[in-house]
């Protein structure tokens, strides 16, 4: 009986009503993140940073942002890949535009504007719902990655159409541009990622994270008992917005340093983080670092699996992996619709009542 | 005058290529409540199999036809086996996901199979201008793009008469308003869907032969499925005719669009237009042209 | 049953009135001038056949429907036409004849759903709530912790106890009831309305649901507009009973008048209309 919750008895709502109530649940994330802070740093690669923690984080925190709309608000979105180019895109302007201001406050700068633009497309959310509203965010997916190629003024008429990131500093160390260190980077991006996970659970644990799941699970009934659809949907879409916002900044400045609009924000980036909040779990914020993890994973496994383990050609094992890729994400869902983050409850039940079944 | 002429043509037909996509869509859509993505990426595996059968064991065209069909059908069975029976029950954006990544597995098996270069289709369709309107109107219209128009319309007539007077098409039009009734009249909801996904197959060979006769079978063959969904939420996601107007209208706007408003904003804007095209619309309709009027009840 | 009926009340104050209201879908007029009121305190049921449109009367009351013709006044304003997100600010709360739960939610979060309209604030201050909720600071923490108490009350009067954490999608339909009903008492409401509460119940489970409405009028105070099917249950709690009859009131007035009418009477023996 390691793991357990009966004993455990709240005696105020106060400890009720912390945030991992449960003593072992909170050992466990101490000491994750402890180990993510303290150890990690001391032995990250550019191979590791560059391959598998960066993508890793900054997917988590795109994919938290697509969950607090999708999951909780139940509003199905594609258009993730314009709101990351939009975070990305306002970063660049602000570092180039103003080359003195503060790292932290860009990144939250490019956070507000992106939900600035996510409230103006969540607008029509109000009359336009299910697969509807779903294709409806298309149009922004689309309109978006064409403004960036279209309007010289967002990549600064550089002669390719790209945008590349200038190295900046923050307290001292120099987080993005070529020179940046894994540990740096890595650090940077831990941290923002941490904090933003943590607001991020508040608020799905709170009044705002139950408006939303409200308006998810029977929007007229929350309507009748007095919750305002359009605002609630709103909010949700800003907040989603903010965080895709800086994950889209992140993701240009300090993980890629470069960028150009219809690779690294097209529809395929939309579909993918949209694969990490199913396969981790809708509506639930460990849930999308599970779902990032394992859509990080899984191609590197996959590709090295088939090229260095069978030998199989680069491009010939790109199509297998394709389709893999496919095959997995059906089985998955067949296997666990509810994601990752269920597997793991019923593990922990289980383990709760561990040796003793009955 | 002429010219305007031209565009509109030239974008009505550029629609019927859409509709032929959309109208497979709405086909599934209808009968099974299933969002299925990989529409498109059925047409061009649908496309790719033909190049392939014919090339390959160098089939005449209505050979390989026949042999593509007896693929999509196999298909159709095989998605009924191994995904829907086992995701019956599950919410919407779960089987939308899995016809995602159904789209992934074709995608992958078609190149993985025929090889991933352009392919061209060729099965003998009529190539060029039509020559009498070209000469008496000067008016360039495509062969091609009038057979492809000519059978869009053969295929909605087929279909009507499917849905109309054979017992199977009555069974799904029941099932689409009833799933219970389906069963009253005696055939089981999975061998309605597999029915349903294999006449989307070979509307989707249709639209892969057309396509394909035109620019060649390659992968952005698949991306007309993403054209095909504006076309859908202004026809409504149900609506056999929706779908047929709705491409018309896309394809039609889309091309005065390119021609009459690309050139002050920027060009390129085909990317997006039909879908605020379909925004738009939609914030007034939001079932679309056809579509069932969304009642709220509680 | 329950408590034997209580004597007369006598009630003053108009709390809601309804006056020639008329509703109509397409060519089925669901609700064809109808009139009454309803006083403040008093338990008012609506029954009536299957059809006879008792939960198109309720959606009116709480603005869900608009009817073409005809005025509702609740607490001495007068509209016909308003949001229902309005109406439940204004103090109007109800459960759902098909149990419409929040089911991706536990009972005590589907509670607790039932506080939002009260903190509801302007754009500013909902910006700051959402940035405050987020770092779980001061104000919010308070207010969580206030709601929860609020919340914990109830849920011990509707002897929920033990299911407070369990996902309402998994409770049997009787319990999901009561859930409903618990959420519906989490907005004080002034004006409570009930569809069919103990549709599908076994007669324990009716006992246990009487009782409650009871204590909520009692202890609360609150008014309660109720459509039950159970004539029995109705004639029990109800001060004064509306008969619907398709989409006409063919009775008003209390449970002893209306049993002896004959029109009633013919509605529910189902004597062919015309
Ligand atoms: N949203 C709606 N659209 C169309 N018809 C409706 C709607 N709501 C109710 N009706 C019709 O109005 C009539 C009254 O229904 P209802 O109020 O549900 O009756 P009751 O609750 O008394 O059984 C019925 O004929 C019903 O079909
Ligand atoms: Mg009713």
């Amino acid at each position: 009986m390691f793991y357990r919750e009966a004993g455990q008895f709240k005696t105020t709502y106060k400890s009720d009503q912390a945030l991992f109530p449960i003593a072992q649940d909170r050992y466990f994330v101490i000491g994750v993140v402890l180990f993510a802070f303290l150890v990690i740093p001391f032995f990250i690669t550019d191979y590791w940073a560059n391959a598998l923690l960066l993508p890793f984080l900054i997917y988590a925190l795109a994919a938290i942002g697509l969950n607090i709309l999708t999951g909780y608000c139940g509003q199905l979105s594609l258009g993730t890949g314009g709101f990351l180019a939009v975070g990305a895109y306002a970063s660049y302007k602000l570092m180039t535009s103003f080359p003195e201001m503060n790292l932290i406050v860009v990144f939250l700068l490019s956070g507000l504007i992106t939900a600035l633009v996510g409230i103006f497309f969540g607008v029509p959310s109000l009359r336009i719902k299910g697969f509807y509203l779903a294709v409806a965010t298309l149009a922004s997916q689309f309109f978006i990655v064409w403004l960036f190629n279209k309007v010289p003024w967002f990549f600064n008429y550089s002669a390719t159409g790209q945008i590349s990131v200038p190295p900046r500093e923050i307290f001292g160390f120099l987080v993005t541009g070529p020179d940046a260190s894994p540990a740096i980077t890595y650090l940077f991006t831990l941290t923002l990622v941490s904090i933003f996970a943590l607001l991020a659970k508040n608020m799905a644990r709170g009044n705002v994270g139950r408006s939303w799941m409200a308006i998810r699970d029977m929007d007229i009934a929350a309507e009748i008992i007095g919750i305002r659809p359009l605002k609630t949907k709103l909010i949700a879409f800003a907040v989603s917005s903010f965080y895709i916002g800086i994950a889209g900044a992140l993701l240009f400045a300090v993980w890629l340093g470069s960028a150009e609009p219809t690779e690294a924000f097209g529809i395929d980036q939309s579909f993918l983080i949209l694969f990490m909040i199913i396969i981790g779990g809708l509506g639930s914020i460990l849930g999308s670092f599970m779902g990032a993890a394992f859509m990080v994973l899984m191609p590197i496994f996959l590709k090295n699996f088939m090229v260095d383990g069978l030998g199989l050609q680069p491009a010939f094992s790109e199509h297998v992996q394709i389709m893999l890729m496919g095959v997995l994400i059906i089985f998955f869902l067949i296997v666990e619709p509810h994601g990752l983050a269920r597997l793991w409850q019923i593990a922990k039940e289980k383990l709760r009542i561990w040796p003793f079944p009955y | 005058m002429m010219f305007f002429l031209e565009v509109t043509i030239s974008g009505l037909m550029a629609g019927v290529m859409y509709s032929l996509v959309a109208l497979g869509f709405v086909l599934i859509f209808k009968a099974s409540g299933v969002f299925n993505f990989a529409q498109g990426v059925m047409a061009l595996f649908a496309g790719l199999t033909l190049v392939g059968l014919m090339e390959k064991f160098g089939l005449p065209p209505w050979a390989g036809i026949m042999a593509t069909i007896a693929v999509m059908i196999l298909l159709a069975w095989l998605i009924e086996f191994l995904i829907l029976r086992r995701l019956v029950n599950q919410e919407h954006i779960i089987l939308f996901m899995a016809t995602i990544g159904l789209a992934y597995v074709l995608e992958g098996l078609g190149d993985v199979m025929w090889g991933s270069d352009v392919k061209l289709l060729d099965i003998g369709l009529p190539q060029g201008a039509v020559d009498w309107l070209l000469d008496d109107y000067n008016l360039y219209v495509e062969k091609l793009e009038v057979a492809a128009a000519v059978t869009a319309v053969i295929m909605v007539i087929v279909l009507a008469i499917f849905f109309q007077k054979t017992r199977i098409g009555r069974a799904l039009r029941a099932v689409a308003d009833d799933h219970q009734a389906a069963l009253s009249v005696g055939i089981s909801l999975r061998t309605i869907w597999v029915i349903v996904w294999s006449v989307s197959g070979i509307v989707a060979l249709v639209a892969g032969i057309m396509w394909g006769s035109k620019s060649g079978v390659q992968f952005s063959l698949s991306l007309i499925a993403l054209k095909a969904l504006p076309v859908l939420m202004l026809g409504g996601f149900t609506s056999i005719p929706g779908a047929i107007i709705g491409g018309l209208i896309i394809g039609m706007g889309e091309k005065w669009a390119e021609i009459y408003m690309g050139p002050i904003i920027g060009g390129a804007i085909e990317n997006w237009f039909a879908y605020m095209l379909a925004l738009v619309f939609l914030l007034f309709r939001p079932q679309g042209l056809f579509g069932e009027k969304i009642i709220e009840r509680i | 049953m329950s408590p034997e009926p209580v004597q007369t009340r006598i009630f003053e104050e108009e709390i809601l009135s309804v006056s020639d209201v008329s509703l109509s879908f397409g060519g089925v007029k669901a609700i064809q001038n109808v009139s009454f009121d309803i006083k403040r305190g008093e338990i008012r049921a609506i029954i009536g056949p299957n059809g006879a449109g008792k939960t198109s009367m309720l959606n009116v009351i709480n603005g869900f429907y608009h009817p073409q013709e005809g005025l509702i006044r609740f607490k001495g304003k007068a509209r016909r036409r308003m949001r229902p997100s309005i109406a439940a600010a204004q103090g109007i709360a109800r459960t759902f004849q098909n149990v419409a739960l929040f089911k991706g939610m536990s009972t005590l979060d589907n509670i607790m759903t039932g506080r939002l309209p009260r903190l509801e604030k302007g754009i500013f201050g909902e910006i700051v709530n959402v940035f405050l909720q987020a770092a779980y600071l001061g104000p919010a923490r308070r207010s969580e912790l206030e709601q929860r108490k609020y919340v914990e009350e109830i849920i011990d009067f509707l002897e929920i106890q033990h299911i407070r954490r369990t996902p309402v999608g998994r409770l049997p339909y009787g319990l999901q009831k009561r859930v409903e009903l618990g959420r519906a008492l989490a907005m004080e409401p002034e004006l409570l309305l009930l569809d069919e509460p103990m549709a599908g119940m076994n007669l324990e489970e009716k006992e246990d649901m009487s009782r409650f409405i009871i204590d909520v009028n009692d202890q609360y105070g609150t008014t309660i507009a109720l459509i039950e099917h159970d004539i029995s249950v109705v004639m029990d709690l109800s001060d004064r009973i509306i008969v619907l009859d398709y989409g006409r009131k063919i009775a008003d007035g209390t449970p002893g008048e209306v049993q002896s009418n004959q029109a009633v009477m013919d509605a529910y023996l189902g004597v062919p209309h015309e």
